[in-house]
């Protein structure tokens, strides 16, 4: 498989955005004009080839290493093939990404897969704030793809959430689901306070019942839910800590809300 | 420093002056007579053969103020979208519709317009108003201020109030909130929507105050005439936008009773409900009216296809219209009982047949008003479109082949109803310099401004002639803007700072006791506060003010 790894040489002190770097920029341009690519650092502009070696020739895979959570924008617009990320990435990974795969061997920084329409993101690590969530001004977060955290996600996850799922193998922070409009996100740990916080419609599935929960959720009792098994039968093929659920265990209490808005949201766990 | 343009072909329509070649001098700022006893020039401008006129004017731009700044944080982005990097000269901005500040100056002055007034001056957010014109660099400013849906103005309406102490009360806001003109919104119908009234025609009468719209225009139209303030009440009518409007609008120009009366964005308020769709233009009796009477002038408020934003004090109209936001977002609120705000996205679709219709209506009250003195060049900015298709809507009013070809591309339904097509007549550059120019510089009582005779302020544009009449409008040769060369080829090459149009109409000052009390017991500052001063500035001649006389008026 031939492609590009661009590594960083020496952690910068301002932030950069690597927004220019799309994919279609990786399968057609060579090295040395990669290297020429404008970015910038902070206020300052300059190229590329200042901050990165780049090696290999054109392909549909892209390898970043020694990446540090001040480069912001990583995979921006993604649509095809992989990209494998080495180290901690920044902020807006995976914004408006429409296929392919992106892997993250660390954590992410704040807004990862806004935008994201189709494709699927594994961050091995921590994901930020507003995560699949919009950046200020856009509608609607995550339209479409699968997002899978093997640790922790922050607060705000899946704000204004529109289709796709987002699955958190570690804890979430406050307020996930927040304005969800519709889609799934499923979490293995504990949940932050205030979760589904005006959600509008979609399914927020947990491991175990929330230490409280919101007042604008009504309890609509226990139910065999034979969605809940084709749902758990997908997360089987997504692999992760997710796809040693039985499919057949499928008897789930469920809360209705938020009821000061549409009040179609779900709030899914097992009743034990 | 004497400079000299030789050669050039000038159009100057307050002089009467149709493309005769003529030298122009300049000193000091000013433009003067040729200097006797051949008098050696510093610099010499060659502008042989090129189109000389005055600089341009837009009366009615939504520039800045509290709608603006909604406008702008609504649709961050618009901001992502467009970004203009920073210069050696220019300062770094963004934005197209809901262009910022510094933006909107150099933007304007490479189209070759020197002024762009301000209509929507909210009085509480006057202060804020200007201080953001400050920051609009190059082309001089103004602002009309916002009355007659103030608490203040329909209490004394309501128990029927001496016209007199309204009259001092115009007078006072104008000076204290430093505008040109006064404008209306919706006349009450802004006031009425904040009592649930959901629509307010001219002789409807409103709930809370029992006021009409016609009332209110009545007494603001009397007290500027009163006052002698030059620019008439800038009308922005009842329905704005509502199919049968036509109706109202026509009621509206002939309740002005022959008082001098300026309808803005005419085009928003031209529909018929004739055809199997029940929305129709209703340009033609429009155009009438205003052709028979002449203490009417309008601006258009043309659209133009593309995303823009609307922002408006009607919001009455707006909130109507949310469902039609695109993006779907948008803001209506109130401001401190004196008026209110609305902000809807909005893109115009050439496909859709309202919109194309739109777009004809707007282009047939340009060609069928026979006066360019009584018609002025506007989009409304950012409402019907951002100013910067001016050189692209110039091009449709002075080209009918263009103009056909473009009808051509628009909903075909739109455009077998419209009788756009028909229509012969071509703007000439004489019209375009009255409408751009003279006119607006004249019905402001900007008496040094919009013409090229001695005494007159050096605002020059230089255009080089050429058949698309879109690119010869778009980059001027070269803007002077006080006798500064600001622009050249389209591009900024020196930032000046313009001035901010003001009249200071006299009043008795037994008004001030009553707004006093009236501003401690319900209004968010003291009266001391909200009158803007300028000391009140910084002293760097970004807040320049340049007062203009008012008439004698009849109260004198």
């Amino acid at each position: 498989m031939s492609g590009f790894a661009i590594i960083l040489k020496d952690a910068p002190r301002q932030r950069v955005d690597l927004a220019p770097l799309t994919e279609r920029i990786c399968t057609a341009k060579k090295a040395a004009e990669i290297e020429k690519l404008p970015v910038f650092v902070g206020n300052r502009k300059c190229v590329l080839g200042d901050l990165f070696v780049v090696y290999g020739k054109p392909g549909e895979r892209l390898v970043l290493d020694n990446i540090c959570d001040k480069i912001d924008g990583i995979g921006s617009r993604w649509s095809e093939g992989m990209l494998e990320v080495y180290g901690d990435a920044g902020d807006r990974l995976g914004h408006g990404m429409t296929g392919g795969d992106i892997i993250v061997h660390g954590n992410v920084g704040n807004f990862a897969a806004s935008g994201m329409r189709d494709g699927e993101i594994l961050i091995e690590g921590n994901a930020g704030d507003f995560l699949g969530a919009p950046i200020p001004g856009e509608r609607i977060g995550m339209n479409g793809g699968v997002v899978r955290v093997e640790g922790d996600a922050g607060a705000r996850t899946g704000d204004r959430l529109r289709r796709g799922l987002i699955l958190i193998e570690g804890d979430v922070g406050e307020l996930c689901g927040s304005r969800m409009i519709a889609g799934s996100i499923a979490v293995m740990g504990d949940m932050g306070p205030r979760l589904g916080y005006a959600m509008r419609r979609g399914a927020l599935f947990m491991m175990r019942p929330p230490t409280r929960f919101p007042e604008t959720f009504n309890d609509s009792g226990t139910h065999t839910l034979p969605f809940h098994h084709l749902f758990l039968a997908h997360l089987k093929r997504q692999g992760g800590a997710f796809s040693v659920l039985n499919p057949s265990d499928n008897r789930l209490r469920k809360y209705v809300g938020d009821i000061s808005v549409q009040g179609s949201g779900a709030l899914l766990f097992h009743d034990s | 420093m004497l400079i000299k343009l030789t050669g050039g072909k000038v159009f100057d329509p307050a002089h009467k002056i149709n493309g005769r070649k003529r030298d122009i001098f300049i000193r000091d700022g000013r433009i003067v007579k040729r200097p006797p006893g051949g008098e050696k020039p510093d610099q010499v401008y060659d502008v042989t053969g090129k189109v000389v006129m005055a600089g341009a004017m837009d009366l009615h731009s939504h520039i800045a103020g509290g709608k603006v700044n909604i406008a702008r944080m609504l649709l961050p982005e618009e901001h992502r979208q467009y970004q203009a990097k920073r210069s050696r000269l220019k300062r770094s901005g963004s934005g197209e519709p809901t262009m910022t500040s510094f933006s909107t100056g150099y933007r304007y002055a490479e189209m070759g317009y020197t002024a762009a007034f301000e209509p929507a001056l909210v009085p509480v957010n006057a202060r804020q108003a200007h201080l953001e014109m400050s920051d609009v660099p190059i082309i001089d400013k103004g602002a009309y201020v916002m009355l007659g849906n103030d608490d203040f103005f329909l209490r004394m309406l309501s128990r029927k109030a001496d016209q007199k102490a309204i009259t001092d009360y115009v007078a006072w806001m104008m000076g204290a909130t430093q505008a040109l003109g006064v404008k209306v919104v919706n006349p009450g119908g802004i006031s009425a929507f904040k009592f649930n009234d959901r629509m307010l025609d001219l002789d409807e009468t409103d709930s809370h105050y029992g006021l009409t719209p016609r009332k209110v225009l009545k007494s603001l139209t009397r007290a500027l005439t009163d006052l002698g303030v030059p620019h008439p009440l800038h009308v922005h009518g009842c329905n704005l936008g509502v199919p049968g409007n036509v109706e109202t609008t026509l009621k509206t120009m002939a309740g002005a009773g022959g008082l001098p009366m300026h309808l803005t964005h005419i085009q928003f308020h031209t529909y018929g409900t004739e055809g199997d769709r029940g929305f129709s233009s209703g340009a033609a009796r429009i155009a009438e009216a205003i052709n028979k009477q002449k203490n009417i002038t309008v601006d258009v408020g043309q659209i133009m296809f593309g995303q823009t934003v609307t922002a408006s004090g009607d919001t009455m109209t707006q909130h109507s219209n949310v469902d039609l936001a695109s993006p779907h977002k948008w803001v209506c609120m109130d401001i401190d009982c004196q008026a209110g705000c609305g902000v809807v996205p909005f893109r115009y679709r050439d496909r859709n047949f309202v919109n194309a219709l739109q777009w004809a209506i707007g282009l047939e009250i340009f060609l069928l008003v026979n006066d360019p003195w009584r018609i002025f060049l506007t989009t409304d900015h950012p409402n019907g479109a951002p100013f910067t298709s001016y050189p692209h809507l110039i091009r449709l009013l002075m080209d009918r082949s263009f103009r056909n070809s473009m009808l051509d591309t628009v909903n075909k339904h739109a455009g077998d109803v419209s009788t756009l097509r028909s229509i012969k007549r071509e703007y000439s550059l004489y019209d375009i310099a009255i409408m751009t120019r003279a006119a607006p510089a004249r019905i402001l009582g900007l008496k040094n401004r919009g013409h090229l005779g001695a005494g007159a302020a050096a605002d020059i544009t230089v255009y080089t002639p050429h058949a698309n009449k879109e690119r010869m409008f778009e980059k001027p040769d070269y803007v002077f803007k006080d006798g500064n060369l600001v622009a050249r080829n389209g591009k900024v090459v020196n930032v000046t700072w313009g001035a901010t149009h003001v009249v200071r109409p006299e009043y008795h000052s037994g008004i001030e006791k009553s707004l006093k009390s009236y501003f401690s017991d319900f209004q968010g500052m003291q009266m001391g506060n909200f009158v803007i001063r300028e000391s009140d500035f910084p002293d760097d001649g970004r807040f320049r003010v340049e007062t203009h006389k008012c008439g004698k008026g009849r109260r004198a």
